[in-house]
């Protein structure tokens, strides 16, 4: 084990406990908040798995949201205890992405993307169209099924899981692999490095975790709608957060997701600004994208530096 | 020729109504260096982006170890145990050198994983003179080590037969010389090398035996000494003699 991975690990380990610990010192409505701030971690950090470390940028993302969703929501309908749903919409999540895979990363760069785009339309399409998902007016969960306290409890460990399973991934041949593909992928596969083959791996990984969220999500919120869970926004939300927090690094899509909760929840609290968001995040991104392409982790990292540096400067007279 | 590690059979190569290359066979024995010259645009590159599969031959086959490999994805290739170095290196910029010798280790024919794979890597880093800077991070290399990098890389897959793509391009001549002896002491790792080189003076200095193309064509296959006085292969160079001593190299 690395060092930084060791580092990594106690990290999670010591922000889990924080979590697991707030609801017993703070008001229902901030730990609701905590719920929405791990449900963004989780979304976050999954998709830098694919998006961050091997650097195929996805806007598709919406399509797991939805297959892990609606698979708790449509099989608790039929009498299928909620928690037994989650593993199998886990798995449903990873085929759906090999499905989306297959055929996409035949495709470099923007083309990628543009396809993803496409991809999450269908899916929303299809949801609001067929008549099993109840269409665009949505599902409601069966009665009974809402328990705040043990759906808390999960989303954290989800959370933790998925933070630790991209620091794990990072230092295996796998995360070294997927680098290498970002960076060059002609050179990559010249080395022998399967580059599609891991692509859908790391797609898989990304998709399980999201559809895990998500049908947590169905529970906790008791109904859903292609309107929510297929949102574009949404789809949006989850490539941003990594990115402003600083793409492909472990802390950076868990600091894009505190801050992109955050705006959330003050703006969802003022009627005038509540469309405004779509406005901000651009006005984010941009900014990122402008001045430190690796977000705020690259700007800490180049603080920490101008500091020290500073304190060298100071430390030779001395000397 | 039973033995052959590579054998390349009666490939052409066209795009579209250019040929780029015309019926050419020939076969490298195992632990021999095999040179591959010819003037710019004779088909040299065309020919090792066929053997490691990033092209499909128009017509012909390519035999690696008795079993075809034309077609066949190029990471399948290098798992196979061919494998090829840039001429134009492709350094994996943000990962450290070590790292980038790493990517080979892992997923080459070796797989090798854990402490096997560091003991190669490291073991590579040295022979090829890069283990004090392989911490630093690959962008910050000079083009001469960055054409150890690619070298130490292709090496970290554990090929069977190594293809190094113009290795001494855009070097000066006393790194060309301490290429040319690396190139020769190869044999150390039991590599078969097949070096395709602008430079001739390098290639007839490490080859056991080289082929010589022109306009896609095989116009002579032999050992160097005999090739450079073949009237063909003389000709085929601007018609002059071919000059000696060694000279810088053209680009």
């Amino acid at each position: 084990m690395t060092r930084r991975l060791r580092l990594a690990l106690i990290g999670i380990a010591v922000g889990l406990a924080v979590f697991q610990a707030a609801p017993h010192l703070l008001e229902r409505g901030t730990v609701n908040d905590l719920w929405n701030v791990a449900f963004a971690i989780v979304l976050a950090s999954a998709w830098n798995i694919l998006g961050g470390f091997a650097g195929q940028v996805s806007i598709g993302y919406s399509a797991f949201l939805g297959i892990g969703a609606y698979t708790t929501a449509l099989l608790s309908l039929r009498g299928v205890d909620p928690w037994l749903t989650l593993p199998l919409g886990a798995v449903l999540g990873a085929a759906a992405s090999w499905i989306i895979g297959l055929p996409a990363f035949r495709l470099r760069g923007p083309y990628f993307t543009i396809a993803t785009i496409g991809v999450s339309e269908a899916v929303r399409v299809i949801a609001s169209g067929v008549s099993f998902t109840g269409g665009s007016s949505g599902v409601r969960m069966p009665p009974g099924t809402y328990n705040f306290e043990r759906n808390y409890v999960a989303i954290g460990l989800l959370a933790a899981a998925a933070v630790a399973i991209s620091a794990v991934i990072r230092d295996l041949p796998l995360g070294r692999a997927l680098s290498a593909v970002r960076q060059d992928v002609d050179a990559a596969e010249a080395l022998g490095v399967p580059s599609t083959r891991v692509k859908l791996i790391a797609h898989a990984i990304s998709a399980a975790l999201v559809a895990l969220a998500c049908g947590l999500f169905a529970m906790n919120f008791q109904y859903i709608a292609p309107g929510s869970v297929f949102d574009f926004r949404l789809s949006l939300s989850i490539v941003l957060m990594p990115i402003v927090g600083g793409v492909g690094t472990i802390a950076g899509p868990i600091l894009g997701a505190v801050i992109f909760s955050y705006l959330q929840i003050k703006l969802l609290s003022m009627p005038a600004l509540r469309d405004s968001y779509l406005f901000l995040y651009g006005g984010l991104l941009m900014l990122v994208m402008l001045f430190e392409p690796r977000g705020l982790v690259g700007l800490w990292s180049r603080l920490r530096r101008a500091i020290g540096s500073m304190a060298g400067q100071k430390a030779i007279p001395h000397g | 020729m039973a033995d052959a590690v590579l054998s390349v059979e009666a490939v052409s190569k066209r795009f579209g109504g250019l040929r780029a290359l015309q019926d050419v066979s020939f076969q490298v024995r195992p632990g021999e260096v095999f040179g591959v010259i010819g003037p710019n645009g004779a088909g040299k590159t065309t020919l090792f982006s066929i053997l490691v599969g990033a092209n499909r031959p128009t017509s012909g086959a390519v035999r690696f170890q008795g079993e075809r490999i034309d077609g066949l994805p190029t990471a399948r290739v290098v798992a196979r145990g061919l494998v090829r170095t840039h001429q134009i290196v492709r350094p994996f910029r943000e990962m450290t050198v070590r790292e980038n010798v790493a990517v080979g280790a892992a997923f080459g024919r070796g797989r090798r994983r854990g402490s096997e794979a560091a003991d190669r890597v490291q073991t590579l880093l040295e022979r090829t003179g890069l283990a004090l800077r392989a911490e630093v991070l690959a962008g910050t290399l000079t083009i001469g080590e960055l054409k150890r990098l690619e070298i130490a890389r292709a090496l970290a897959t554990e090929p069977a037969v190594l293809c190094l793509d113009e290795v001494m391009g855009g070097l000066n001549p006393s790194e060309i010389r301490d290429t040319m002896e690396f190139v020769r002491t190869l044999r150390d790792f039991s590599v078969t090398v097949l070096i395709i080189e602008h430079h001739i003076h390098a290639v007839v200095g490490v080859s056991d035996r080289i082929l010589v193309l022109n306009f896609g064509e095989k116009i002579a296959e032999g050992p160097p000494g005999e090739v450079v006085r073949d009237p063909l292969v003389v000709s085929a160079y601007l018609g002059s003699e071919i000059p000696a001593g060694p000279d810088p190299g053209t680009p």
